[in-house]
């Protein structure tokens, strides 16, 4: 939903590269968008990268939609830049895993190994 | 979401999107694979204008950009699209990129309108395997058209003219000699050819020699057809041709390997239903102590040896 896309494909690339099935939205998708995406190909988590600070808007938004579509399964986790101070409200809200800068795709991997067999979509 | 099959069914039957979602998930793990066969059954058959329609050709010709075009041009037609995007799956890792859905315009508010990307396993004839239910299922939940993008393999791809009535095959302008055509083996198949990126110089040397090949004496006619998604040409005349094509269903489906991938799916089906039979191969087999051979000997020989397996 960010205008960057760098990082959420090197993200992409590595969750792949361990042999997950990840679909790319692609950028500048809207909440609604996503979440269709989330439902129609049954993904067991969403990945979202955020730069441009807008998370503590996007986040709610996004939580609040899987929930009224009854996908409050869906594991949500968040990259890209989020101060340290704004990761206890994310959680708070249900993401259940923040991953910051210098985030190593292994860390990544070793969170939703434990998964296995799951698709992944990123937005 | 964890249902049991039945829970899922009886909300696919009230035309559940996400039912239909975790059933097409069902069916990509290779997941009760009989229950869905049966289930199927017992409904009514599909009307005969209700299409499959695939969409093939090498990497970059566009397939996904145009695929994304005809699902807005089929809405405006009035007919409710699904579309099975295929990308391939790693052999080594099993893993996936699927960025199909990138080139495809978002409908969240259309449910019309519903895309769900496929990782194709290599060697697999660039469609997934069990291709035909995932569209029975689809063609049953509502959608009238059933697109399937293929991974676009280039070559090797022409299995997929036996899972789709129509099969559209696409080349570009620059793209080779008339030899290459020649040789892909690709135009033989197919049902419609278009020439996209028609907008681009070239294009019309493309055309010419595309017609010139197909019209050889002894061949079969084929369209052919020039579109631009970037221009939006071509596409209205796309969707006529298309739906002016007969289908092939019925037809198409009974062959060897059909009969021999349904004796899979079952046979894996059951497996999956009652772990506990053959855990003890597995573990064998896992420390060792039995070859590859021998443990495909084993599994073979279950269902007579242990009783315990019954459909």
């Amino acid at each position: 939903m960010d205008g960057h896309d760098r990082g959420v494909k090197v993200v992409a690339r590595g969750l792949r590269d361990a042999g997950f099935h990840v679909i790319y939205t692609g950028l500048w998708q809207t909440p609604e968008a996503v979440i269709r995406t989330v439902a129609d190909e049954d993904a067991d988590f969403l990945g979202i990268s955020i730069l441009s600070g807008a998370h503590l808007t996007i986040v709610p938004r996004l939580m609040e939609l899987l929930k009224a579509q009854g996908l409050d399964n869906v594991g949500v986790f968040v990259g890209g830049i989020i101060p340290e101070a704004d990761v206890p409200k994310l959680m708070a809200m249900g993401v259940v895993r923040v991953f910051g800068p210098g985030t190593s795709i292994q860390e990544a991997v070793d969170f939703l190994r434990p998964f296995a067999q799951s698709a992944v979509t990123q937005a | 979401m964890s249902m049991t099959f039945a829970e899922v069914w009886e909300r696919f039957l009230r035309r559940d999107r996400r039912a239909l979602a975790r059933l097409l998930t069902w069916i990509a793990r290779g997941e009760q694979i009989a229950n869905i066969q049966a289930a199927l059954r017992g409904l009514p058959a599909i009307p005969d204008q209700n299409r499959v329609i695939a969409f093939t050709g090498s990497g970059g010709v566009g397939k996904s950009t145009l695929v994304g075009k005809m699902i807005a041009n089929f809405r405006h037609a009035g007919e409710s699209v699904a579309v099975l995007a295929c990308d391939p799956e790693s052999p080594l890792t099993g893993g996936a990129l699927l960025g199909d859905r990138l080139r495809m315009p978002n409908y969240p508010d259309d449910d019309g309108v519903y895309v769900r990307s496929l990782a194709t396993p290599s060697g697999h004839e660039a469609v997934p395997d069990q291709l035909d239910l995932m569209v029975q299922l689809l063609h049953q939940f509502g959608f009238h058209q059933v697109l399937i993008e293929t991974v676009g393999a280039g070559q090797g791809d022409t299995a997929v003219r036996q899972r789709a009535d129509v099969l559209v095959v696409l080349v570009q302008p620059e793209a080779g000699d008339d030899v290459q055509w020649e040789k892909a083996g690709l135009l033989e198949v197919a049902d419609l050819v278009v020439v996209h990126k028609a907008d681009l110089p070239g294009a019309d040397r493309t055309e010419a020699q595309v017609k010139a090949l197909l019209n050889l004496p002894g061949c079969r006619p084929i369209p052919v057809l020039r579109v631009s998604s970037s221009k939006n040409i071509g596409l209205d005349e796309l969707r006529q041709g298309i739906l002016a094509q007969p289908s092939r269903r019925g037809i198409r489906l009974r062959n060897a390997n059909t009969l021999l991938r349904l004796a899979q799916a079952a046979w894996v089906d059951l497996l999956h239903a009652h772990p506990e039979t053959w855990k003890p191969i597995l573990e064998q087999w896992q420390s060792g102590r039995i070859n590859d051979d021998e443990a495909a000997r084993q599994m073979l020989s279950l269902d007579k040896s242990t009783g315990s397996i019954t459909s």
